[in-house]
């Protein structure tokens, strides 16, 4: 991993089994009050399942930090999920730096499906890509792309996409520009895309509506709730952490 | 005879009777369907729903939250349904609820929230109304019903007048004396206090030189404000006879004996299900146990028993 980057592994059968592509935990950490750290599922095999960070705040250096052994507090698996495309189908999956730790659960699912997959990760540089190992075992085609060209494509994940021949189904996580880019892109050539987005998180349950994205009115994961009198936003709010972390990327209304 | 199943915890709020005080306070626990997945969300003595006003909203823009030294500071703006489409698709899965509901109720008037009231009253398994007079997020021209003891006076006497319903007038911090504010909420007619609502803050991005939240302000919660409410409770005990329900950064048991010591009869429970959502059950655990080492058979011994009064009645014994 590179320098402040981590993977820990957290062994809990109910989670390692059940987890679902783009599906997270909310870790406690030990010590004075935190919210809740919520961590996509990496790789999940037996009775164990991974989780992929950056260490930046008081949370994560916690979380860094434990000892082997440790135990700790995880609730999971947490939100929605990728749909799988029928067996034959083109899907092309698009990882901005660590929005990989979405994608090994959908690599492997998408092999089961059969469904052709082509995996584009970018970073700032070759030191920075993360997961390309462990996704290679899949045997999909994998593309890299740097933004100082020190591996692979010379340029974002977006202009490598350009190149490529349109999918049936791309699916994104990553930074919000590139999501934003990955989405106007899909939907300007009508190509179905799923993006699983980040947010902070307070209770992670869909109890606090402190994490919301808006999203088209009519969408399924919106509130659905009548227009308010004289409101000038002509979209809805989903929740990230219950309603998502997946979302078509038809359904998103981003700010101007 | 003083066995742990022997043990009175009940509540009485008005003519409400909640089978422990260990409460869910508003915006934190939805009806409690999330929870249950996990949880066993019956322990709690009552669920306080969010808020609902009369209009639908659709809330403040993102950020909404941030995390704060011992705690976090929201400002969601309310956002809900309105009182029609909750009557209509969310009220009737009420029933379903394994616990007693407290309805907390928004506004903007007084006739908003008489009207939300007279809506919410009779709904399945709602025992008591929360008035909802000090949400800190929502600019009435920068004031709050709760900011003077007139206006609070007016909600809870034209609540009170209109349903059948035990009302909770929610308090806010951010007043020079809580006090006065107490005694009017009584005098209008209000059957308990909740105290405190979230405590006003901001946060300053300081690398875009802006404020974080997008609603500028937002409420503080968590442990960093339990010395504020434990205050505000013991302050407002003295002014008052209706029950105070206490809340604010309660996060253990020795945190919830804090606000009952202090003269609250019961507590409320926010932020800290977030981190620990068993909090409710290792404080209503903690709660016996303090009644089974001092050997009270009714919860309400426990009430006020830090302060000076009860240390008088200690000396005399």
């Amino acid at each position: 991993m590179p320098p402040g980057f981590w993977c820990v592994r957290i062994r809990e059968p109910s989670i390692a089994r059940a987890a679902q592509p783009a599906q997270y935990v909310a870790i406690d950490l030990p010590g004075p009050f935190s919210l809740r750290l919520p961590l996509g599922v990496w790789t999940a095999e037996a009775d164990e399942f991974s989780v992929l960070f950056q260490e930046w705040g008081q949370r994560t250096a916690r979380l860094a930090r434990l000892a082997v052994g440790e135990s700790i507090s995880v609730i999971g698996p947490l939100g929605n999920a990728f749909p799988i495309p029928a067996a034959g189908a083109r899907a092309v999956i698009v990882a901005g730096g660590l929005g990989v730790a979405a994608f090994w659960l959908l690599a492997k699912e998408l092999r089961a499906a059969r469904v052709d997959t082509t995996i584009i990760l970018g970073a700032r540089s070759n030191a920075h890509i993360i997961g390309a190992k462990e996704l290679a075992t899949f045997g999909h085609a994998l593309e890299i792309c740097t933004d100082d060209g020190s591996a692979g494509f010379h340029g974002n994940v977006i202009a490598r996409l350009a190149t490529l021949q349109a999918p049936d189904i791309m699916y994104g996580c990553g930074p919000p520009a590139m999501l934003r880019a990955l989405c106007n892109h899909a939907n300007d050539r009508g190509i179905e895309c799923q993006v699983s987005l980040e947010e902070t998180f307070a209770c992670s349950m869909g109890t606090c509506w402190g994490c919301v994205v808006p999203v088209r009115r009519g969408c399924k994961q919106g509130t659905q709730y009548p227009k308010a009198p004289g409101e000038k936003r002509d979209h809805d709010f989903a929740r990230v952490c219950a309603d998502g972390t997946v979302f078509a990327a038809s359904d998103l209304h981003w700010p101007a | 005879m003083n066995n742990d199943a022997a043990l009175d915890l009940r509540l009485r709020i008005g003519t409400a009777v909640l089978k422990n005080p260990v409460i869910a306070a508003s915006g934190c626990y939805n009806r409690g369907a999330e929870y249950a997945r996990i949880v066993d969300v019956s322990q709690y003595g009552a669920i306080t729903l969010k808020s609902v006003t009369r209009e639908p909203r659709l809330g403040n823009d993102m950020p909404r939250i941030m995390s704060t030294p011992g705690g976090m500071l929201n400002a969601i703006g309310l956002q809900g349904p309105g009182i029609e489409h909750f009557i209509a698709h969310e009220a009737p899965k009420l029933s379903t609820i394994p616990t007693a509901i407290i309805a907390s109720v928004a506004g903007f008037s007084v006739d908003e929230f008489v009207y939300v009231a007279g809506r919410m009253d009779g709904l399945p398994n709602v025992v008591a109304l929360e008035l909802d007079v000090s949400c800190p997020n929502v600019d009435r021209e920068g004031r709050c019903f709760a900011a003077e003891p007139e206006t609070i006076a007016a909600v809870v006497s034209a609540v009170k007048a209109r349903v059948s319903l035990p009302v909770i007038a929610k308090l806010m911090p951010n007043v020079a004396d809580l006090k006065p504010i107490a005694k009017a909420a009584q005098e209008a007619g209000a059957d308990a206090l909740s105290l405190i609502n979230a405590v006003r803050g901001m946060v300053i991005d300081v690398k875009a030189a802006r404020p974080l939240l997008a609603n500028v302000s937002g409420g503080l919660s968590g442990p960093a404000i339990r010395p504020i409410a434990v205050h505000a409770v013991w302050e407002t005990a003295s002014a008052v006879t209706i029950p105070l329900i206490g809340m604010g950064g309660i996060e253990t048991g020795a945190d919830a004996l804090e606000f009952l010591f202090a003269g609250a009869s019961g507590i409320a429970i926010g932020t800290a299900n977030f981190r620990n959502p068993l909090v409710h059950i290792e404080v209503l655990a903690a709660i016996r146990q303090a009644m089974l080492e001092r050997r009270f058979d009714t919860v309400s011994s426990l009430i006020g028993l830090a302060r000076p009064d009860a240390h008088a009645v200690r000396a005399k014994e």
